[in-house]
């Protein structure tokens, strides 16, 4: 047989909570929630693990966070700052395999080396992960290491928080046997009920029964299910490309909106952070989607390709109001969430024209506006003016933004 | 109509003028060479009202006449007879045109020559300007690419020909790159003028000229609404394009920060390596030009070109780097297209900033010059 393979699963902590409190170590030991404002209508991003002992969950609406924890701490998503240390996480992780592929910011899975010694040489690289993170960043990562992607991660979930846990060659469906079968990713809440009522809790019962009854339930994934459930996944790691594929942002609004001028206002300043984000990242994009979210939880999404490759928030604006108007003369219904999102993305590349100035006065009156806004985020949330959540319109930078209105 | 010549010329003369026949047209007659038989010679013209391209040979005429004839019929059937005589017959009062040599003979339908455009001729006219026909080839082949390939602003899907005392120059320009070439004439004009001409026909008459020795004849109608040009037994013609051509001078950068000179050849086969892989990222190539630290070192130009999923390249050149370091990134296209047309041994960019144009010259030659407008790129 050959050499067994080794994948370690990296999960960092309760990652916004901990970057949180790593940055105001007053903090700590306190329910901390991140997401939204309290009495807003936004969700938790993440929660520390105090928050966590009072049944809070990331995604959970922040008002049914406030109610389950009153004296919570709450902070507003500082994305920039953990990007930052998410990039550290990474440089981390690219010193310790070649092969890493990153799940989310604050999730990856790597292979180690072509013939590990198990089990000494992947536990002595996952505890220096774990060291070098704590050292460097300041923060606490969880780690699985196992034979495959699949039963690595349950390792590192059954792990969590601040440990490690390392499933040797051929104990991969011991392991697994006599967890519940919602613990194995890919199967979410409705699979594991439909499970349920087949008379299926753990994942040893899923492992048992043939897989041709599983296709009520997984369809064409059925035999993939059973397999995993068996602790066999070749999946390997493949590391994806640098460059995001989209970019994108979305709100959840006070209250739902029904003005055709609001929606629109909410827009526009969506796509400002979008157009500005992909900027920061030097790259361009040419398919903008939108995505409307009703009063009902009705959620629709639309697409559209550009005739051009854009960097600019106007014209990314226009693609989306444009979109975001067709689903509302369809639905008419008043509007709790707007998502803005570009995809298509490529380096940022601009020809500039002989006799047309316009492409280059646009571009350095953007990279104006950058600077200025990012001055200005630098001076801090004192600065930060109520209504301006859109980046720029404040002060001088209004003048620029007048000026590129009239090219 | 009755005339005899020989198959070799009339199969050249067809292949010469072909290049004019309108390939889709509504107006059956401009799929036709108009064939004319007087004074000892034979005249064959097509037109596709763009342009217009007549051959005339030496022919034994028995009897004058016109018709003209499907150009693609005749051509196809001409060059499938041996290397013999070949007599046209048109019998009076009709249509159909009797081709014979040796033992074929055919008969093709026509279509009556008064439904074929006419066209003017240079005759007896004092033609504009002379010029020897190699220079005027190489001058079209260093401008006429520069131009517009779509239609959206009609001048600049046109070269620029200027005629200034005894100075012609040549401009294109397609919106992000500009070529100019200038030439003294042997005789100056007797008046300066300046006419647009679709780049497409003066690339065809370069072509239709592609053989021709000695001087062409160009003369410009005078009601500017026509070029004509004349080799020999070859004639051409194009309208020309109304309109007000950009102030190209102006835009011609007079100052640089930096300037670099390199050789051509290494500079166009890098170039081409580097298209390699800026195909699959916008065709950007990036020039980074890094001056030396010594007269032993002049320094280098690095070109390179990466694309996110496939990969990179970069080749570094040895070059004389005057001025402060900088970077530039242009489409690739456009630089090996100009490295390709120019001529010189080593050719010099300047630039000031990498968000203006770069100037390509070649050394020693003031005669062409080709500007480029750069891509600004992300990490620039």
């Amino acid at each position: 047989m050959d050499a067994q393979r080794a994948v370690l699963h990296a999960d960092l902590d309760a990652f916004f909570a901990a970057a949180e409190v790593r940055r105001r170590p007053e903090l700590a030991g306190k329910p901390l929630i991140v997401g939204g404002r309290p009495g807003g209508r936004g969700v938790v991003s993440s929660a520390s693990y105090e928050a966590r002992r009072y049944g809070i969950r990331s995604g959970m609406p922040i008002r049914q966070a406030e109610r389950l924890c009153p004296q919570a701490v709450f902070l507003p998503v500082d994305f920039a700052y953990y990007r930052e240390l998410a990039a550290q996480f990474r440089a981390i992780l690219s010193d310790l395999s070649s092969l890493v592929e990153h799940l989310s910011i604050d999730e990856a899975c790597l292979e180690l080396g072509p013939a590990p010694r198990w089990p000494e040489e992947p536990a002595a690289a996952g505890r220096r992960l774990r060291q070098r993170v704590r050292a460097e960043l300041g923060l606490s990562v969880t780690v699985g290491i196992a034979t495959n992607r699949t039963v690595a991660k349950v390792a590192a979930d059954l792990a969590k928080p601040d440990g490690l846990r390392l499933i040797p060659p051929g104990q991969e469906a011991t392991f697994l046997a006599p967890l519940p079968v919602d613990y194995l990713p890919g199967i979410g809440p409705n699979a594991a009920r439909r499970l349920r009522e087949l008379g299926v809790r753990t994942l040893g019962q899923l492992a048992q029964i043939p897989p041709y009854w599983l296709r009520v339930v997984f369809g064409r994934r059925a035999e993939e299910v059973h397999q995993r459930a068996q602790g066999i996944d070749p999946r390997p790691v493949t590391p994806e490309e640098r460059a995001p594929k989209s970019i994108g942002h979305e709100r959840t609004f006070h209250r739902d909106l029904s003005e055709r001028s609001e929606i629109r206002q909410a827009l526009r300043e969506l796509s400002e952070k979008t157009a500005r984000e992909m900027r920061l990242e030097g790259l361009q994009g040419q398919v903008v989607s939108v995505k409307v979210r009703f009063d009902d939880f009705t959620t629709l999404g639309r697409q559209r390709r550009l005739a051009r490759p854009t960097i600019d928030g106007r014209e990314i604006a226009e693609a989306a109001v444009g979109l975001a108007f067709e689903l509302l003369d369809e639905w008419r219904r008043p509007v709790r969430l707007l998502g803005v999102r570009v995809s298509g993305l490529a380096p940022l590349a601009v020809q500039l024209a002989l006799f047309d100035p316009r492409p280059l006065r646009a571009l350095l009156l953007l990279r104006a506006l950058d600077r200025l806004a990012a001055r200005r985020d630098a001076a801090g949330a004192s600065s930060r003016r109520p209504g301006t959540a859109l980046g720029y319109p404040v002060g001088p930078a209004r003048l620029l933004v007048s000026a590129l209105e009239r090219r | 109509m009755q005339v005899t010549c020989q198959q070799g010329e009339l199969h050249r003369a067809l292949a010469h003028v072909s290049r004019a026949v309108a390939r889709k047209s509504t107006l059956p007659v401009l799929s036709n060479v108009l064939l004319s038989a007087q004074e000892g010679q034979l005249r064959l013209a097509a037109t596709n009202l763009e342009i217009a391209i007549a051959a005339s040979l030496p022919a034994r005429v028995a009897e004058a006449g016109q018709l003209t004839v499907r150009a693609d019929l005749l051509t196809e059937f001409i060059s499938s007879l041996p290397s013999d005589e070949v007599t046209l017959r048109i019998e009076p009062g009709s249509l159909t045109l009797a081709v014979s040599c040796s033992y074929s003979k055919a008969n093709i339908k026509g279509i009556p020559a008064e439904d074929f455009p006419t066209l003017p001729e240079i005759g007896e006219q004092t033609p504009t300007a002379r010029i020897e026909s190699g220079l005027l080839r190489e001058m079209i082949g260093q401008v006429a690419f520069a131009a517009a390939t779509d239609d959206s602003r009609p001048v600049l899907a046109g070269v620029l020909v200027e005629f200034q005392g005894s100075t012609l120059t040549m401009a294109a320009a397609d919106g992000f790159r500009l070529s100019v070439r200038s030439a003294e004439l042997d005789e100056p004009v007797a008046e300066d003028l300046s006419i647009i001409v679709p780049a497409r026909a003066l690339q065809e008459l370069a072509r239709s000229m592609a053989d021709a020795e000695g001087t062409i004849d160009l003369l410009v109608t005078p009601t500017r609404s026509q070029l004509l040009a004349r080799s020999g037994p070859v004639e051409f013609l194009s309208r020309l394009i109304d309109g007000h051509f950009p102030e190209f001078r102006q835009i011609i950068p007079k100052t640089y920060n930096t300037r670099v000179v390199v050789s051509r050849e290494a500079f166009l086969a890098a170039a081409r390596r580097a298209k390699i892989f800026a195909q699959s990222n916008n065709e950007v190539v990036r020039l980074q030009l890094l001056p030396g630290d010594s007269e032993l070192d002049p320094g280098a130009v690095i070109v390179s070109a990466q694309a996110a999923e496939a990969g990179d390249n970069e080749d570094l050149l040895s070059a004389r780097v005057e001025g402060p370091k900088a970077q530039i990134a242009f489409n690739g296209r456009y630089l090996s297209d100009v490295l390709s047309v120019m001529k010189s041994a080593e050719v010099a960019l300047e630039m000031t900033s990498p968000n203006a144009a770069g100037v390509f010259r070649p050394v020693g030659d003031t005669t062409f010059t080709h500007v480029i407008m750069p891509m600004v790129i992300g990490n620039i």
